[in-house]
């Protein structure tokens, strides 16, 4: 049988420039994780949670049992906790998923460099971020009734939000270059976002105790809530809360330091075995 | 600009591939023990071996994805120890390849092609020249996952080409698909290697694919080559007693008339095949050692002319050891049993 003669010729080249491979690489994850509907359904889901959280809040304050700056802490709070969540589910499955779906193999086939590769995943990845603040903002400024807390309250929730997304989405993606599927990912994912909140969930006692202390400064999540508190709430200058973003801006770097100049050069098909180079065993084993 | 293939010049130039003694260790075990062999541009190389040959080992070392232990390959005169650079020149479509669901033909093809380092514009133009290359011209604007199984492999070679690559691996293009769909991305695969003067390594189980398309073959077996060359000198490997056994296939109703005629000849041997109710039977030629290869022609000819004088209609003839899958499971007989 024969086939129509393939084009031998490549055509003309076309003027312009070729693009960053991060860029084209994000342009591609957003339309699958924007336009194939994942992360919409996740801003549904961030939408219903915030609306009982938010409903739960008013009822609270209207009967006087919480303050008002409180109940706009809590309500940010949560908001930052449901969006870690939407960007920690997609980062868990940023790999694994392609390793699953057997669209990994030509992206590693290119000749295209890891790191950008990861760059641009990790930025989509992020995108979502934004979308469940703003989601969030309608939220806030109902429960705040239009007292002045509200513009410090977006200010550091947005601050607090943006270094806690960029560690957990970082750490996200560091599990899924290390795991062989997107379940295991997911697992220790969740598991690591799991025992991020276990400290806010302790009795107040320890949480007051000095042991409680350091884990709360250990804890990015349980930190970011306290610089949340101190400033909204009790209104103390920056120079009195700072240790409080010390953790998750230390843990965010080491994560991104760990995940852009040693894992994302290590992109393999498997986790952990980018064109490894076996060790060539003696003589001796082989025959073994 | 990436420079297009000439095929005058490309098939002027020998050895666009060429693999010295790679081997691989996992862990302590030897999973890929000295390959060597070589490819010439415009020629389709056949890659073959049961499963846990060494395949898939092989072709991921050729295509950069795993580095070799031991040994070296050289890709359109670039070393081995520049997987970057190889990346350049080669083009991939691996077994099971997936596709973004979402994505265009046309959208994939360009993403790839930009990723390849070509403008948007330029990316999208070489995306549809591949797409009428490969027959999907009518559906560049579909997604991808509307696409039937036939029609993703012809896109899975189409990105293979989106670079203009000097040697293409396929592994397994043809797994799935329905005879005709097969034989069309066959003759795809051919047109590529004839028409781009491209160095062509497929990959299958299908021995009847290979031979039909293939100018050279090699055979792995638990790691190793057993046999590679040109199809035919590869099939010339075949063993005697394989070359001199011979089915052919008669009406069931003259099954008795060709016994009895093939009975009267000399130096042939009757067995009786598990099929014989359906017309099979089955010949051996008995050639002495040494007897010169004219004489096993002689003998083959003398069946046919006997049960043509017996009035047998002859609806096939099937020569032992003529066929690659003969020499295929003559050398990998220990792995299959």
């Amino acid at each position: 049988m024969s086939a129509p003669p393939v084009t031998s010729r490549v055509t003309e080249e076309a003027p312009g420039s070729a693009r960053p491979v991060w860029w084209l690489v994000l342009k591609q994850e957003l339309v699958e994780l924007w336009v194939g509907g994942r992360v919409l359904n996740f801003l549904i889901l961030f939408s219903i949670l915030m609306s009982i959280t938010a409903f739960l809040l008013a009822t609270n304050n209207e009967l006087s049992l919480v303050p008002l700056e409180q109940t706009v802490v809590v309500a940010l709070t949560a908001a930052i906790t449901f969006g870690l969540f939407i960007g920690l589910i997609i980062a868990a499955e940023s790999v694994t998923g392609e390793r699953e779906r057997a669209t990994l193999e030509p992206l590693l086939l290119t000749p295209t460099s890891h790191r950008q590769i990861i760059f641009g995943k990790f930025l989509a990845a992020l995108s979502p971020w934004p979308a469940t603040f703003a989601l969030a903002i309608p939220y806030v400024a109902t429960l705040s009734q239009g007292e002045p807390v509200l513009w410090p309250a977006l200010f550091w929730g947005a601050v607090a939000g943006t270094i806690l997304s960029i560690g957990f989405i970082g750490f996200g993606i560091l599990v899924s270059i290390w795991s062989d599927t997107s379940r295991i990912s997911l697992f220790v994912c969740l598991l690591a976002y799991a025992v991020s909140l276990v400290p806010s969930q302790l009795p107040t006692e320890f949480q007051d105790s000095p042991p409680g202390t350091v884990l709360a400064a250990l804890d990015p999540v349980e930190s970011a809530a306290q610089l949340l508190t101190k400033t909204v709430q009790d209104g103390s200058p920056l120079g009195q809360v700072w240790s409080y973003i010390v953790a998750p801006v230390v843990l965010t770097v080491l994560i991104l330091v760990l995940l852009f100049w040693f894992a994302a050069p290590r992109l393999g098909l498997q986790a952990g075995r980018a064109r490894s180079h076996e060790r060539v065993p003696r003589t001796a084993e082989v025959s073994a | 600009m990436t420079q297009a293939r000439d095929p005058q010049a490309a098939s002027a130039r020998t050895e666009i591939l060429l693999s010295e003694d790679l081997r691989k260790f996992y862990g302590s075990r030897l999973a890929l023990h000295s390959l060597s062999f070589s490819l010439e541009a415009g020629r389709v190389l056949g890659f073959l071996g049961p499963n846990g040959a060494g395949k898939t080992t092989a072709m991921r070392i050729l295509t950069t994805i795993l580095e070799p232990s031991s040994g070296r390959f050289v890709v359109d005169g670039i070393n081995s120890d520049q997987p970057e650079k190889i990346r350049h020149k080669i083009g991939v479509l691996p077994e099971g390849l997936g596709f973004p669901k979402q994505l265009t033909a046309i959208g994939y093809l360009t993403y790839f092609g930009q990723l390849y380092g070509r403008p948007s514009g330029d990316a999208r133009r070489r995306g549809l020249a591949l797409l009428t290359d490969v027959g999907l011209q009518h559906r560049a604007d579909s997604a991808i996952g509307t696409f039937s199984h036939g029609m993703r492999q012809r896109l899975g070679i189409a990105r293979a080409l989106v670079n203009d690559p000097a040697v293409v691996f396929l592994d397994e293009p043809t797994l799935g698909l329905d005879p005709r769909g097969q034989q069309e991305l066959l003759a795809l695969i051919r047109a590529i290697a004839r028409d781009r003067g491209t160095g062509v390594v497929l990959c299958s189980h299908l021995l009847s694919e290979i031979e039909g398309i293939c100018d050279d073959v090699v055979i792995m077996n638990e790691g190793q080559v057993v046999a590679k060359g040109t199809v035919a000198e590869v099939i010339g490997q075949t063993q005697p007693t394989q070359r001199n056994a011979i089915r052919l296939r008669v009406p069931p109703t003259s099954v008795d008339v060709a016994r009895r005629a093939l009975e009267a000849l000399p130096d042939v041997e009757l067995g009786t095949p598990a099929d014989e109710t359906s017309g099979w039977l089955a010949v051996q030629l008995v050639v002495p050692d040494g007897e010169s290869a004219a004489e096993e022609y002689r003998l083959k000819n003398g069946i046919l002319r006997a049960l043509i004088d017996a009035d047998v209609p002859v609806l096939a003839f099937e020569v032992g050891g003529g066929r690659l899958q003969d020499v295929f499971l003559q050398l990998t007989a220990e792995t299959i049993l």
